[in-house]
């Protein structure tokens, strides 16, 4: 039945619409660049699945063009074609096939799945705390940070925890996301293979400042990260209004002593503020934060004059009640309206004091 | 129950105006105006015993108005709507013993064109309604995309603050789904199921006139949450909880909304059913039906089992707003994925339940005009089946990074994947009828064969999103809202389109313009991809969806993407201009153009009020097309096209 000259014509077709499916495939960089070991496993089942998917493709546009090209008729054309009710081989051959190539694909998955959900022997434990809408990370129960700084090379075992909605924690540069579940602990494991500068970002709609809940990322070597992991430890201690248990040992290297308390009311303001996350959306020059998600705090003088309170009360508010006096160009109800519960009233004083005098000219 | 009795063509005055009993007048006379006061009337009703409760509780404020307008204005003036436009009248008048007559034709068919805006038990004015007011609800949704393609033409925050902007994103998804999707595919099954069983009308007429006043109501309050203080509904179509619970007063309209479309929705499934298993004419067995019939038996099973979950999640998530229940809040032990399990039960089975009834159309227009039976025909309906089975068991697909139960990752997967076979089936199939056929490529079956790509990409998109490591990656970026506009865009509303070119003769009784026809799928189908098909590659580099702003290196891309989606947009007034003028003045089509088979085709374009004089008999399978002398079925009396015995 089937006509030979048809056929051939078919599988030109095909052979043209698989080359132009694979240039567009192969050309555009669909991908980002892998910087981890999960986005590398990602990557192989993104090809393996391509490959087959460009088959599927080429087989499907070619019957389309060619039937379209071959056995086209004219409107006034009354024949009908020839009654071919089906062919039994056939439709077993296009129920099977398919069958085992899902499958296939299912195999590779689950294997890459399996490897991606170990983060290794050596693991380092962060927390992720997230919130609308903002991260905040913890190291070893100790060092809080509003920035997301890993070693390389080494396994991350992330665990998340959400106080409000949910959120979702994706770095796109290293493919693992999960979810992070207000009442559930969440993990994910991510292994850094590149140095460099990322951005964390929010995938879960969490409210009206979703598409500004991101945090800086940056892989360090794991000399740099050690390194940069003491300095936050010693400026830092314990973050306030924690009860953290581990405030002797960070790390299993034993600390010094006494820097918890030593630089006082400044410091504790200090530590504040990089443990409550302001830095993920203010710029403030003397915590040499620069995000511009809300409005800078470098110029809280002018403000407070502006709204007609004394500074001090002025940036209490604002922390406390976020929405009862905007900045102008931004937005109601982005910024967290709960730091009046979550810090200690110390914590809280020592923050306000801490923007309102290094405002002061 | 009444109503069955109405098949037996007992009724020798069919092509009459029946004339009522008695004149009411304009107050008591069902329509706007009575349904206007019914409605206020109600509204007191619901206001007033909210109040009474509240007061005699002592609460305060007694005038508690987010409770007034859940009760009054979403539940009670609904209802008072219904009663005034008199959805309602037939059974009351039963209830309250006064003489009915069980087939009752007062409100059947359409000899005017104002009866198509009033309660109409006609299958045929039903469908021609569901069709009408979902496109309306189509204008409004595609609206919403523009102007949040407006705001994400360029990074930064240009038009809307980003409440504004969610609650557009969230509107049109909600628009596009539940009063528009899902109701378009019932309107057109409405017009061309009876009549393909060889039936006089649904089973039910009364409550198929009740589903469909009651998909206004949906739409409506949809539409409305844009007043509500605080603005729509932002939370997605997803409505994910606890955020959903958390929401200002607008998410409201999304919960009631939801369960005014679904009651809509389970009314008409429950009336498929019972049509096709009981209303199918002499001699039209299971494997005798059109396709079409086919898969709106499957999808109504799927939408009776399914709806009452999102029902059940919607009113679960309100309750934890207005009562203070902890379903979904983890403070008072709820759990939140339990809402997200609840959910997608529902939701990845409503997905084939917006494109089984398309499948059905592309199998009736790819046998006709390729002048072939359709290939593997029994083979066709076991795969729609397999879909129906597998279905269940996939949800958790969708909930791969939301932090479930690990083990369910690899079933769930399998059983997604394995998906891809009954539908690969399906699409090898119609490729198959397509070989060696006599190909009349007209505006149907190109917007068919345009389907047929359009739902292998957003397939195939799929098998990537399937397998568990890939979708880790491409979860809740931009790549996914590629992948669902690529199967509800270029899947659903393809197939609808072709629906509506290939019916459009035998509802009207007049051709749309050809020319017009094929501009419009060419526009279509062009900027339809310059639209989504970029939406990939931004998705798996970076850019999460549902995001008022984005990073700078992602302007160009969606620049490219709103201007092709503005394109998109225009293209669909050409639709509009097409069918418009082409209802009104359009050539007579004749009473079979396509020289079909199916029974619809065997009767006068727009058929009869009552479809057939004397029920046909179905004498063979529903695609002979090519068998020399076979038909489908034999039709005798005065609705006859040519003689046939």
């Amino acid at each position: 039945m089937i006509r030979r000259g048809a056929l051939i014509k078919m599988g030109a077709i095909f052979v043209v619409s698989a080359i132009i499916a694979t240039l567009v495939a192969v050309l555009i960089p669909w991908l980002p660049e892998s910087a981890s070991e999960e986005m590398d496993g990602i990557i192989f089942t993104y090809w393996f699945a391509t490959v087959i998917c460009i088959g599927i493709f080429a087989l499907v546009a070619a019957v389309i063009i060619e039937a379209v090209w071959s056995f086209r008729v004219q409107p006034d054309d009354d024949t009908d074609g020839p009654p071919i009710h089906g062919h039994t081989g056939l439709e077993i051959a296009w129920t099977v096939v398919p069958a085992i190539l899902v499958i296939a694909i299912g195999v590779v998955s689950a294997v890459v799945l399996a490897q991606n959900a170990d983060a290794g022997d050596d693991a380092l434990e962060v927390k992720v705390f997230a919130q609308q809408f903002a991260w905040r990370f913890e190291y070893d129960g100790q060092v809080m940070s509003d920035e997301l700084v890993l070693p390389v090379d080494r396994g991350v075992e992330f665990r998340l925890e959400s106080a409000d909605v949910i959120h979702s924690f994706w770095i796109p540069e290293m493919g693992q996301k999960q979810d992070v579940v207000p009442g559930v602990q969440t993990e994910i494991a991510i292994t850094p293979t590149r140095t460099g500068r990322f951005t964390l970002v929010c995938t879960e709609l969490c409210g009206l400042g979703h598409s500004t809940m991101r945090a800086p990322v940056r892989v360090l070597e794991e000399q740099e990260f050690e390194a940069w992991l003491d300095e936050r430890a010693e400026a830092g201690g314990p973050p306030p209004g924690e009860e953290t248990g581990g405030e002797e040992t960070t790390g299993g290297e034993e600390t010094t002593g006494g820097e918890e308390t030593v630089g006082g009311a400044q410091e504790l303001g200090r530590t504040t503020f990089a443990d409550a996350g302001c830095g993920g959306c203010h710029a403030f020059e003397p915590a040499g934060t620069d995000a511009q998600i809300g409005p800078a705090l470098d110029d809280l003088e002018a403000a407070a004059q502006a709204a007609g309170t004394p500074v001090e009360e002025y940036v209490r508010e604002s922390i406390v009640e976020p929405n009862a006096v905007l900045a102008e160009g931004y937005q109601a109800g982005v910024m967290p309206s709960t730091y009046g519960e979550s810090l200690s009233p110390e914590a809280l004083d020592a923050l306000v004091a801490y923007l309102s005098e290094d405002t002061a000219p | 129950m009444t109503s069955v009795t109405g098949h037996e063509p007992q009724h020798a005055d069919h092509g009459h105006a029946p004339s009522p009993a008695r004149r009411r007048g304009i107050l008591m006379r069902p329509g706007y105006v009575r349904a206007l006061w019914c409605a206020a009337l109600f509204f007191l009703v619901g206001m007033y015993i909210v109040v009474t409760l509240r007061w005699l509780a002592g609460w305060d404020p007694v005038y508690q108005w987010e409770i007034i307008v859940l009760i009054a204005g979403m539940v009670t003036a609904p209802l008072g709507f219904l009663t005034g436009i008199g959805a309602f009248d037939y059974w009351l008048h039963w209830i309250s013993g006064r003489p009915t007559v069980p087939d009752d034709h007062a409100n059947h068919g359409a000899y005017r064109w104002q009866d198509y805006f009033k309660v109409n038990t006609d299958h045929k004015v039903i469908g021609v309604q569901y069709l009408v007011t979902t496109f309306f609800f189509f204008l409004a949704g595609g609206f919403l995309a523009m102007l949040f393609r407006a705001e994400l033409a360029q990074p930064g925050m240009q038009f809307f603050d980003t409440q504004t902007y969610n609650g557009l994103v969230s509107a049109h998804a909600t628009l596009m789904i539940f009063v528009f999707i899902i109701p378009a595919f019932a309107g057109l099954a409405n017009f061309a199921v009876p009549l393909m069983l060889g039936a006089p009308d649904m089973a039910f007429p009364r409550l198929n006139a009740l589903s469909f006043w009651m998909l206004p109501i949906a739409g409506v309050l949809f539409l409305a949450s844009f007043l509500a203080p605080g603005g729509a509904f932002a939370t997605g179509w997803t409505s994910y909880a606890p955020l959903a619970s958390e929401q200002p007063f607008g998410q409201v309209f999304f919960n009631m909304g939801v369960q005014w479309a679904g009651a809509s929705s389970i009314a008409t499934a429950l009336n498929f059913l019972v049509t096709i298993i009981t209303m199918r004419a002499p001699g039209m067995t299971f494997w005798r039906m059109p396709l079409l019939v086919w898969a709106n038996f499957t999808t109504s099973l799927l939408v009776v089992i399914a709806t009452p979950f999102i029902a059940g999640s919607q009113f679960f998530v309100m309750f934890d707003r207005v009562m203070s229940t902890s379903f979904f809040t983890p403070e008072n032990g709820g759990y939140v994925l339990g809402y997200q399990h609840i959910f997608w039960f529902y939701s990845h089975p409503a997905v084939y339940i917006m494109i089984l009834p398309g499948f059905g159309i592309i199998s009736e227009i790819i046998a006709v005009m390729s002048r072939k039976p359709i290939f593997g025909y029994r083979l066709m309906a076991i795969s729609l089946l397999g879909i129906l089975v597998l279905g269940f068991s996939v949800w958790a697909h969708h909930m791969f990074v939301a932090g479930m139960a690990d083990w369910l990752r690899v079933p769930m997967m399998i059983s997604t994947l394995l998906i891809a076979v009954p539908t690969g089936v399906k699409v090898f199939s119609w490729l198959a009828t397509l070989w060696e056929g006599k190909i009349h490529l007209n505006t149907p079956m190109l917007f068919a064969l345009g389907f047929v790509s359009m739902f292998v990409i957003g397939g195939l998109s799929g098998i990537y999103l399937a397998a568990v490591p890939i979708d880790i990656h491409a979860s809740d970026t931009y790549f996914i809202v590629a992948h669902i506009h690529y199967v509800l865009f270029g899947g659903s509303v393809f197939t609808i389109f072709a629906g509506i070119y290939y019916w459009f003769p035998k509802m009207t009784g007049r051709m749309y313009n050809e020319r017009l026809g094929k501009l419009h799928f060419w526009l279509t189908f062009v900027w339809f991809n310059v639209t989504f098909f970029p939406m990939h590659w931004v998705g798996l580099v970076g850019m999460p969806r549902r995001v008022a702003d984005y990073a700078g290196t992602f302007g160009a891309l969606n620049m490219v993407v709103t201007i092709a989606s503005y394109a998109l947009g225009a293209s669909v007034v050409i639709f509009m201009f097409n069918i418009i003028t082409s209802w009104v003045r359009g050539p007579i089509a004749g009473d079979n153009p396509w020289r079909a088979m199916t029974i619809e085709w065997q009767v006068t374009s727009p058929p009869p009020v009552f479809n057939f004089d004397e029920i046909p008999q179905v004498v063979g399978g529903p695609y002979e097309y090519g068998v020399p002398g076979a038909k489908h079925a034999v039709l005798k009396g005065g609705s006859l096209q040519e003689a046939r015995v």
